[in-house]
């Protein structure tokens, strides 16, 4: 059987061109070809751990900052809180100024009223004495001879006047 | 669910059938028309089963081209006798020529080789069939091989595509998925050599499934092809054989009475070395050989019948043959990666194996 022969022309050219082959791959494209491949493979794998810590990275900072964004809320509503208590208590104290001055005003209207008044008061009396002092006259005029009842009379009128104011 | 299977599979055989029908009526028609065509020529010729099917796996002095039986693509003959060495092209014996003293014998023990004219066999170191595919499947993978490299030298890190790709993933399953697991660290160092082997193999079996001009010349289902892998295997295997590999094979540990007189385990041992590349030959060999020899079997079929019961049964079994080898082929591309795969894989191990450190002795508890 020629297939279970094996032929030594045939052999030797197998031989010949597998070492061939294999010197020429081995030298100059497997080992490029394995580490391009292992270097990949590395690059992925690293890609991938990168990935990985740069998500981690981003959660966290994700919560620092929700973290920030609520103390900042904290703060605006202090400070809201601060600015509404601040303006309670400036309008407070306007309103407190405003009434003292107000209680001011009054009180130097009624000095100057009742000063006024006392003015008037002593015109009146004035006028008044002057009027008792005309009607005095008059009546010392008209009647001269009783004297007590002329008084009795002056008094008496003096007090009307008197009374009446 | 099922019923909509149920009908998808009964349409799908209604088309087959369909198909099958035609191709039989039109066979039919062929097989008349050449039937007859032969018998107004009259001549007949006996058809030999034995001889077709060893001659398509057999090695040549030319390369068929397809459709035609006669004219081969000529390939050179270099032979050497007493007179020094003969070179000339194989077309100058075809028909039963002679030239410069040579010719190819029709019978006898070198039927079908380079014999003188006195019917000593030279030494023949001719290209033949053979060993032109050869040279063409190494090329094959030095293309194949070095367009990777060259991806890798233009695009350094991206990602390989399409062909490049594909021929990627077939390294990365032989090295990182086979190599690298069970040689470790020395991994680097044989992936040269093991790669080489698969990607070699792996394109010898594919180029014996192509009929016609570059392929169709049946490489591993050689034996000399087989042989010379196994051997560089073999050699490789023990020349990094480590001092304990050795010491394992002639003085292994076992009860004294089994090494000393009659050297019992050392034998089995040393037999071992032996078989493990003999295996890797004939494993390749056989599996190749016998893809190659159904699928020419079943096309021979057709001739047998259409010789035996006239065209129509002919006819008919050309479309059962055509079939059955179409899914023959179809096993032999898997077939193909498969044992180009396994002759890698056993390889690894065998070269693992014989890297052997200091075993560690196990405690072993007698009680």
């Amino acid at each position: 059987m020629e297939l279970f022969k094996p032929e030594f022309g045939l052999i030797f050219w197998m031989f010949l061109a597998f070492l061939c082959l294999y010197f020429i791959l081995a030298k100059f494209a497997w080992p490029f070809i394995v580490k391009s491949m292992e270097q990949r493979a590395d690059l992925i794998d690293k890609g991938v751990a990168y990935a990985q810590q740069a998500k981690a990275n981003l959660d966290n900072a994700k919560a620092e900052a929700d973290k920030v964004i609520a103390e900042a809320r904290n703060q605006q509503a202090e400070i809201l809180r601060e600015a509404a208590k601040m303006k309670t208590q400036i309008i407070e104290e306007a309103k407190v100024a405003a009434s003292a001055e107000a209680q001011k005003v009054t009180e130097a209207a009624q000095v100057s009223i009742e000063q006024a008044r006392r003015e008037s008061e002593k015109q009146l009396k004035e006028e008044v004495s002057e009027l008792a002092l005309q009607i005095a006259e008059k009546i010392l005029r008209k009647n001269m001879s009783n004297d007590t009842a002329q008084k009795e009379l002056v008094n008496r009128l003096l007090n009307e006047v008197e009374t009446k104011n | 669910m099922w019923c909509r299977y149920a009908y998808i599979e009964l349409m799908m055989k209604k088309v087959i059938t369909a198909i099958v029908a035609l191709v039989i009526v039109a066979l039919m028609a062929f097989g008349y028309m050449n039937a007859s065509h032969h018998a107004a020529k009259g001549h007949e010729s006996k058809l030999d089963p034995k001889e077709v099917i060893f001659e398509h796996l057999g090695d040549a002095y030319g390369w068929e081209i397809p459709f035609s039986h006669h004219y081969r693509i000529p390939l050179p003959i270099i032979v050497h006798d007493k007179q020094g060495w003969h070179c000339f092209l194989s077309s100058r014996l075809a028909d039963g020529k002679e030239y410069d003293g040579f010719k190819i014998a029709t019978e006898g023990d070198y039927k079908g080789k380079v014999v003188s004219v006195d019917g000593t066999r030279p030494l023949d170191l001719s290209i033949t069939k053979n060993a032109f595919g050869i040279f063409i499947a190494a090329v094959l993978v030095i293309l194949m091989v070095f367009s990777i490299k060259r991806w890798y030298k233009k695009h350094g890190m991206k990602a390989p595509r399409k062909g490049t790709a594909m021929l990627e993933l077939v390294v990365d399953f032989v090295y990182t998925d086979t190599i690298r697991p069970i040689m470790g660290r020395e991994a680097p160092k044989y992936a040269p050599y093991l790669l080489t082997v698969f990607f070699f193999i792996l394109t010898m079996n594919l180029l014996g499934l192509i009929v016609i001009f570059p392929g169709g010349a049946n490489l591993t289902g050689n034996l000399a092809v087989t042989m010379v892998l196994a051997l560089c295997t073999f050699v490789v295997t023990n020349l990094t054989g480590t001092k304990e590999y050795w010491k394992e094979i002639f003085w292994p540990d076992v009860p004294f009475a089994l090494k000393c007189p009659v050297p019992m385990m050392p034998l089995i041992e040393f037999l071992g070395i032996l078989t493990k590349p003999l295996a890797l030959m004939v494993r390749l060999f056989a599996n190749m050989l016998g893809g190659h020899m159904v699928v020419l079997v079943l096309v021979l079929l057709i001739m047998i019948f259409t010789e035996m019961f006239g065209a129509a049964v002919g006819a008919g079994t050309a479309v059962i043959s055509v079939l059955l080898s179409l899914f023959m082929l179809l096993l032999d591309t898997l077939i193909s990666f498969i044992q180009a795969f396994v002759f890698t894989l056993l390889s690894t191990i065998f070269i693992s194996m014989a890297h052997v450190k200091h075993h560690v002795k196990v405690e072993v508890n007698k009680e």
